[in-house]
């Protein structure tokens, strides 16, 4: 289990291509600087989309979580 | 507009103007006929919503810098640059779903779709094209790079999925339910992020004996949306390369018209065949390879042809083919095949969000799906499943709506 503390849980469970990405971009900037925010999805693809959207945006998947019932992935903004 | 941005935009349109093109811009002979074919319009009857009228926004640039004589320059209103110019540029990109529907009533084939291809290339001169398409794309083309790091995590996401996929089929002992770097096989898969785009597409193919591969990558092609060529031919490239490293007979696109587009129609010639999912399962039927139950599926279904898939792909036939075998209340939507409405969610209007627009510019859509009685809508696009799916929220439809393949994974007979 991650020991970070999230600013912010966004559920993108289930939601049709590309809304997780999109819902992430918009949701980033309602967290400070610094701050992590942990995603909830089902979506195998977004273990490599989150990770190449945060390489275009400044930000960082800092952890992810898998085994569970969804997927956990860990986002901090950088900027 | 300061002079540097005209020039700029000039030459973009120039870099555009392919034979084709400018008989597209010439050849108009503002006959109507194209007018009520527009979904936008049948819906919403307002003249900026007909192709014409879109097409005439990018016509009048053209006749400003590409035509000689101050007459007919007069004539056909011609027009410059400007802020306020761009703006219908923008309408004319960002209102049509390139269906293509307008161009099978136009006498001359005018294809609005060339048309909108130049508006969305303007656009991202100016730097005003939809920032969201454009960060999707960047997102695509990033993976590309960033894939090795991330593989392992795919990897095991695929492997967690087994439990799902074995409970539409059961697998052989011994195989990969959810198979990925498979050299040397028939079928390199493409799915879309989400898992409901690879459990059905896995039973099926796993029912059918297939010997197959998923693929690391995402089909859908925001470079596409947005237009932008270069990023188009870079997303498509990390499948193109895959494929080959992995000596693929056939990438199989999934539910995704525009992924197919691309990947079939604007990638040039490829050491493997390109077909779509809906193909594949209508041969697994046809040679015998899977069974369904008609029981499965009760209640009257009807089917949305995808434009992407159906107009521009050609494929009509075999989801009627897989339809026969799901069930014996399939009711044809009227019109339907070359002739059926957009669903009004193309073009990148999905991904946009553009709710309002897309609810309003589809009412006649609803009211063709209203009108079949039926309790199951399938499709077989995610893009047209959601503004469908939306559709039947706004309007009230009563509808399921379905991917035909999720129908056909959860009708396989096992045996
Ligand atoms: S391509 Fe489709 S949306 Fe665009 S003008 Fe033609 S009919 Fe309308
Ligand atoms: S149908 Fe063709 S020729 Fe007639 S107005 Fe429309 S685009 Fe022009």
């Amino acid at each position: 289990m991650s020991d970070i503390t999230p600013a912010k849980i966004l559920d993108l469970k289930g939601l049709p291509c590309p809304m997780p990405v999109v819902k992430m971009s918009q949701e980033i900037g309602s967290v400070n600087v610094g701050e992590v925010i942990e995603v909830h999805t089902t979506d195998p693809g977004s273990l490599s989309d989150f990770p190449a959207w945060a390489e275009t945006s400044g930000n960082e998947v800092v952890d992810t979580e898998q085994g569970g019932e969804f997927i956990k992935i860990f986002v901090k903004r950088n900027n | 507009m300061d002079a540097k941005l005209k020039k700029e935009l000039i030459q973009t349109f120039s870099e555009r103007l392919s034979q084709a093109a400018k008989m597209y811009l010439e050849n108009c002979s503002r006959c109507g006929l194209c007018i009520e074919a527009c979904h936008a319009y049948a819906s919403s009857p307002e003249t900026r919503y007909t192709a014409v009228a879109r097409a005439q926004n990018i016509r009048r640039i053209y006749e400003e810098y590409f035509k000689k004589g101050k007459i007919a320059k007069k004539l056909n209103e011609a027009v410059e640059f400007s802020d306020h110019w761009m703006e219908k540029v923008y309408e004319t990109a960002y209102t049509c779903t390139g269906c293509r529907r307008c161009m099978t009533y136009c006498p001359f084939g005018i294809d609005t779709g060339v048309i909108q291809g130049i508006a969305k290339m303007l656009l991202i001169t100016a730097d005003m094209e939809p920032k969201t398409l454009e960060m999707l794309a960047d997102m695509s083309i990033a993976k590309g790079k960033t894939i090795e790091k991330t593989k392992e995590n795919f990897a095991t996401a695929a492997k967690n999925l087994e439990k799902e996929v074995l409970e539409r089929w059961r697998s052989e002992g011994g195989e990969e339910v959810v198979p990925l770097d498979v050299q040397d096989a028939n079928v390199l898969y493409v799915a879309l992020a989400g898992k409901h785009s690879i459990i059905p597409a896995a039973a099926i193919m796993n029912a059918a004996g297939e010997k197959w591969s998923l693929s690391y990558f995402e089909a859908v092609n925001f470079g596409a949306f947005v237009g932008n060529p270069a990023k188009t031919k870079e997303i498509a490239g990390r499948i193109i390369d895959e494929a080959k490293r992995l000596n693929i007979k056939e990438v199989v696109i999934c539910e995704c018209g525009t992924a197919y587009r691309v990947m079939k129609h604007m990638t040039g010639e490829k050491p493997f065949g390109v077909i779509t999912l809906v193909e594949l399962i209508a041969r697994y039927l046809e040679q015998g390879r899977i069974k369904l139950d008609k029981s499965k599926l009760p209640g009257k279904v009807t089917y949305h042809d995808p434009c992407q898939i159906a107009r521009q792909g050609g494929i009509y036939e075999e989801p009627r083919y897989v339809l026969n075998h799901l069930t014996d209340h399939f009711v044809e939507m009227t019109p339907n095949r070359q002739a059926n409405w957009c669903c009004g969610g193309g073009g990148g209007l999905v991904a946009m969000g553009e709710k309002d627009f897309r609810m309003k510019s589809a009412k006649v859509k609803a009211e063709q799906v209203k009108a079949t009685g039926a309790e199951v809508l399938c499709t077989a696009c995610e893009n047209c499943h959601t503004q469908l799916s939306d559709l039947n929220e706004h309007y009230g439809l009563g509808v399921k709506v379905e991917y035909l393949s999720d129908l056909t994974a959860k009708a396989l007979v096992q045996d």
